[in-house]
């Protein structure tokens, strides 16, 4: 999957694995590191790196990088 | 009185598949999987899935001794476990083979390990449940639990929790933390419905199955309603919640406001707890009307139990007949089971004039990082095997944090924190690792601790 390279580094950051894991099927839950403390710092991570809030239904969807990536562009980013 | 009798005499206890929505009744589970009787360890790496409960159920029910361990436990750590402990049969739906034991079907649903020496070694048959005092850090040391234990501690939990026949429960804490297996007990003598899940409070999943069964309860430590109170979930009335429960460290104080009024606006109570798996689980609890004026404290012992302050270290110590019988690091030592009459908590803590006690420190080397009791020793012992037999200080940080010192300059973060992540799954953010020139030593050689505290930036 194509991120931007702001993306990728959320997502290597929060879920402490290298990039090339970072795939468009990796789900919450999917490998041990993407566990609830991670998606939280991922979520995080998201909200501080775009100077965004995420809503709550956006939050419990984005448990996939596809989703995550879906749900960022009802904040006007893309990915 | 065994504890698997109260929870086949509650009438009213159906175990739910929340994957599959299957019902089942605890007569169904009632020796629903073939094993032999006999005194010996069983290992049982469990979920709150459906299969775990089943599995852990039978044992119950058995006079085998069950050990509750992770089922993401690292293998390696698993293996030393196991030839320490040489348990009889293990339970552990992520391996399909293990050395020395021979995989059967004990029913359509449940694949156990035998193990193939069938080895024979006494056991006290007053030891009905091992857990480990800490989940993740693979360390031999179980605190030996009995019937009595658990019994005392779960008929404590329905004097102040108001558990009802007609209750819906989310097994959303792990049972082979004592906390969950405190929420499993409690529930299945007095409660209702179980819903048994893997699912957690950041999937949607969770939250579907909790509008759909209508459940009444949640329990959690404090970063679970730090992220409950971050979604909105206090913005909102829940209709079938009545109460929730927290324990695992002080919630902070903005939180504990919005707790307060949530619980006074929608008539739902909210009970701070506190207990140690020394204790099979509680030992004191602050009723929710005093929610508002001491947020800070830990309540009142539960009944049947009381607190004792050492008059010189101002340790918190507890007495109670939920007191464990002593600690196992390896075979031998489950021969025994001596009950000590006090338990030291390790924390250190004052009382008030209305009698609600208050931690204010801590004595023994444990850190909480997300609810999950850590002894920083275990720590540095993992660092030091894991990384040529160097020196290793580690440091709790408010329990937000772990501090590693180390004395090779060459030494990048990077390798500390990826054993740490490998061995006890610990994220790199919470981890802070700093060189330094030298350990502070007290004068008989040892680490000094609380000089080497004043290293943290």
């Amino acid at each position: 999957m194509n991120l931007s390279p702001k993306l990728l580094e959320v997502f290597t950051t929060a879920l402490a694995v290298p990039a090339d894991q970072i795939t468009a099927d990796l789900d919450y839950q999917g490998i041990p590191e993407w566990d609830s403390m991670s998606h939280m710092i991922l979520i995080a991570e998201l909200e501080s790196s775009y100077a965004i809030t995420i809503e709550t239904d956006d939050l419990l969807e984005m448990t996939s990088v596809t989703n995550v990536v879906d749900r960022l562009k009802k904040y006007g980013i893309e990915a | 009185m065994r504890l698997y009798d109260l929870i086949q005499s509650n009438q009213n206890l159906v175990y739910i598949d929340a994957l599959t929505d299957t019902s089942y009744s605890v007569n169904e589970f009632h020796q629903s999987i073939t094993i032999e009787e006999r005194q010996a360890v069983v290992f049982l790496y469990t979920d709150n899935m459906i299969g775990s409960i089943e599995v852990f159920l039978n044992f119950l029910q058995s006079r085998f001794t069950v050990t509750l361990l992770s089922p993401q436990l690292d293998i390696q750590f698993k293996l030393e476990l196991e030839k320490a402990y040489q348990p009889y049969y293990i339970y552990d739906p992520s391996r399909t083979a293990i050395d020395g034991f021979q995989a059967y079907g004990a029913s359509n649903r449940i694949q156990l390990f035998r193990n193939l020496s069938a080895p024979a070694y006494p056991v006290n048959p007053e030891i009905k449940l091992l857990l480990s005092t800490s989940g993740t850090t693979g360390s031999p040391k179980f605190v030996k639990l009995s019937e009595e234990n658990l019994i005392q501690n779960a008929r404590a939990i329905l004097e102040f929790l108001p558990i009802e026949g007609t209750d819906v429960t989310p097994l959303n804490v792990p049972i082979i933390f004592v906390y969950g297996l405190s929420i499993f007990t409690s529930n299945c003598i007095a409660g209702g419905k179980m819903i048994c899940t893997n699912r957690d409070i950041l999937q949607k999943t969770f939250w579907e199955d909790f509008d759909h069964y209508g459940c009444t309860s949640i329990g959690g430590v404090p970063y679970v309603y730090e992220m409950l109170n971050r979604f909105g979930f206090f913005k909102r009335e829940h209709l079938s919640l009545r109460y929730m429960t927290q324990t695992g460290g002080i919630l902070n104080q903005t939180l504990v406001q919005v707790l307060a009024e949530y619980g006074t606006k929608h008539r739902q109570q909210f009970f701070v707890m506190y207990g140690q798996t020394e204790a099979a689980g509680r030992m004191a609890y602050l009723p929710p009307k005093d929610l508002f004026t001491k947020s800070t404290s830990i309540g009142i012992p539960i009944k049947n139990g009381r607190f004792e302050i050492d008059p010189d270290s101002n340790e918190l110590i507890y007495l109670g007949a939920n007191i464990f019988g002593g600690y196992a690091k390896s075979l031998a030592d489950l021969t025994t089971f001596h009950r000590a009459e006090r338990l030291h908590t390790g924390d250190v803590a004052r009382k008030d004039e209305d009698g609600y006690y208050y931690i204010t420190g801590r004595i023994k080397r444990i850190v909480k990082l997300f609810g999950t009791r850590m002894n920083l020793d275990e720590v540095e012992l993992i660092l030091k095997n894991a990384l040529g037999g160097e020196t290793f200080v580690c440091l709790g940080i408010e329990d937000k944090s772990l501090l590693v010192l180390h004395l090779n300059e060459e030494l990048a973060a990077e390798a500390v924190k990826q054993v740490l992540k490998e061995k006890l799954s610990l994220h790199p953010t919470m981890i802070k690792v700093k060189f330094v020139e030298s350990v502070p030593l007290t004068p008989n050689g040892k680490i000094d601790y609380s000089t080497a505290v004043q290293l943290i930036d």
